[in-house]
């Protein structure tokens, strides 16, 4: 649905985007991390053809980017949420849905049935005649989104959806994503929410004004961290924990009475690990695997790159 | 073009002008006040009011106030309609809709232009008619309307509202906030209130010839700041110069 190639936006001497290549398939959610500066809205605004490419080429749904007659086309192929809600304090929410219905060319039906559909479920259908002036800013967020969507489109972006909100009003967002995975629509979702993008994410993208890391969340993890195992027993003894070093593929940590071992493959060598253990006379109480957080590796990603 | 989307955002823009109270009441009390003030100081100007056969010309000169309203009154709502938009950065969803950057602009530029204009006419005609109940008294014989005030008010009125709306959106690609916008834009008013005032002191004549000559400069600066102002409503520029 998304084809990139070496997708490059340069603002004087400052390259905000750096070479980008990517593909983003049909009903994939795709996360795209970075710190700020990291050239993820520049992104988003040059795939949504609100501004030129310095270099390279990108396409979306079949028609390029940069090419002025698919321009419209495009436009109308994407919702695009940018990072501030950005909208009409004195028009109310079903009046602002109605206007951008209007821009999308939607039937006058189509538009009321798709506007009490979205605002109901994002519960703002009883407020949808009140001005936004007087909604919250989680209930703000969430019109921003509706209005995205107004027009169905196939692809969304989404750039820090959930910024800036309080964790009640983040979590209606992020279900509300997950209700819309499920729909089968390609979106991408710009944020610095890692535990977000660990669970909505089909795949993310680490951009520090170049790529430097895509994968799916747990293909990351593997790939920086590789595999461990960690085990609690009764107590940590001298000759369990040489077992464990034996029967380990590396240094094993030892914090208090738990024993934290690198494994090659865990299914293959956990109950070799375990006998081991036991066999040394250690008491094995939990065994469970050590899963480093998509925080941790993004960190370590942007700390190897500094 | 695609005319539905002009109309869909100058509506959407109307919409939301018409709840401020400021834009209202400027809408209202300037037009009301020059076609209801004017026509008293012809009457009472030095207690018997200005004489019979300067009446004329001082007439003409007061509905040219017409046209230096014309330029006041776009400016207070474009500023609000593109600035405010800025500033509540609602402008980049609506770039990214499939309405062109031109029907934007034009959509905007029509939301400020029709309100002030309507106000102008309807005080116009208002100020005609109680200006030829004065004439009618002291002439004889009612002087609105003529060629010279259908000019004016046809044409001159048109043309000074449209370079007040094309030098607002100069002028709000630079400005942060409403009140500066309005401050630098009202600078436009200059030359339609110098040529108000040299009408007044009897330095220039505003007959058919010489307001067709205005009309004709009016009409090539309206075109140039169109280009000028396309020129800086395009999407690329708002996103990366205009915050």
């Amino acid at each position: 649905m998304i084809e990139i190639e070496g997708l490059t936006r340069r603002f004087g001497e400052v390259t905000a985007v750096d070479g980008l290549t990517l593909t983003i398939g049909e009903g994939e959610v795709f996360g795209l991390l970075g710190p700020n500066g990291a050239g993820k809205t520049t992104t988003v605004r040059m795939l949504a053809c609100l501004i030129s490419r310095t270099a390279g080429r990108a396409r979306i749904g079949g028609y390029s980017i940069g090419d002025a007659t698919a321009a419209r086309k495009i436009r109308s192929l994407i919702g695009l949420m940018p990072e501030e809600a950005g909208l009409y304090p004195d028009l109310s929410a079903a009046r602002t849905l109605d206007f951008f219905g209007r821009l999308y060319r939607m039937p006058r039906a189509a538009r009321t049935e798709r506007t009490e559909r979205l605002l109901t479920l994002l519960g703002l259908w009883q407020r949808r005649d009140a001005p936004v002036k007087t909604y919250s800013k989680g209930m703000r967020q969430r019109l921003a989104l509706a209005r995205a969507l107004i027009h169905d489109p196939p692809v969304l972006f989404l750039d820090e959806p959930t910024a800036n909100l309080d964790p009640e009003g983040a979590k209606t967002v992020r279900d509300f994503l997950l209700e819309l995975r499920r729909d089968k629509r390609t979106i991408l979702l710009n944020t610095h929410h890692l535990e977000e993008a660990s669970r909505v994410c089909d795949r993310v993208g680490v951009l520090a004004n170049r790529l430097i890391a895509v994968g799916s969340p747990e293909e990351l993890r593997r790939s920086l961290w590789g595999s461990a195992t960690v085990v609690r027993l009764a107590e940590v003894t001298g000759p369990v924990a040489d077992a464990a070093r034996k029967a380990g593929s590396g240094d094993v940590a030892v914090a208090g009475n738990v024993l934290t071992v690198p494994v090659g493959d865990p299914e293959r060598d956990n109950p070799e690990l375990v006998r081991a253990i036991v066999d040394a006379g250690g008491q094995v109480q939990f065994v469970t695997e050590s899963v480093p957080t998509l925080e941790e590796v993004y960190l370590r990603l942007l700390g190897g790159r500094q | 073009m695609n005319w539905r989307n002009v109309a869909t955002i100058a509506t959407k823009d109307l919409g939301i002008l018409v709840t401020r109270r400021s834009v209202r009441l400027s809408l209202i009390l300037l037009p009301l006040g020059v076609a209801i003030g004017l026509p008293q100081v012809a009457r009472f100007a030095g207690n018997g009011g200005i004489p019979a056969a300067l009446l004329p010309r001082f007439l003409t000169a007061f509905l040219f106030f017409f046209a230096v309203t014309a330029t006041i009154l776009p400016v207070a709502i474009a500023s609000y309609s593109l600035v405010g938009e800025k500033i509540e950065r609602s402008l980049e969803p609506l770039l990214a809709t499939p309405a062109a950057d031109g029907e934007i602009l034009l959509g905007k530029g029509l939301a400020a232009f029709v309100p002030p204009i309507a106000a102008i006419w309807i005080g116009g005609v208002v100020f005609m008619a109680l200006s030829d109940q004065e004439t009618r008294a002291r002439l004889g014989h009612p002087y609105f309307p003529n060629g010279t005030a259908i000019l004016i008010l046809a044409v001159i009125v048109p043309l000074m509202a449209i370079l007040s709306v094309e030098y607002s959106v100069l002028v709000s690609a630079r400005a942060s906030d409403v009140r500066a916008a309005q401050q630098a834009a009202t600078l436009v008013v200059l030359p339609s209130m110098a040529l108000y005032v040299l009408a007044e002191v009897g330095a220039i004549t505003l007959n058919m010839a010489t307001l067709g000559v205005v009309a004709g400069v009016l009409a090539v600066i309206d075109a140039a700041l169109a280009i000028a102002s396309r020129a800086t409503f395009r999407r690329e520029d708002i996103l990366t110069r205009w915050a």
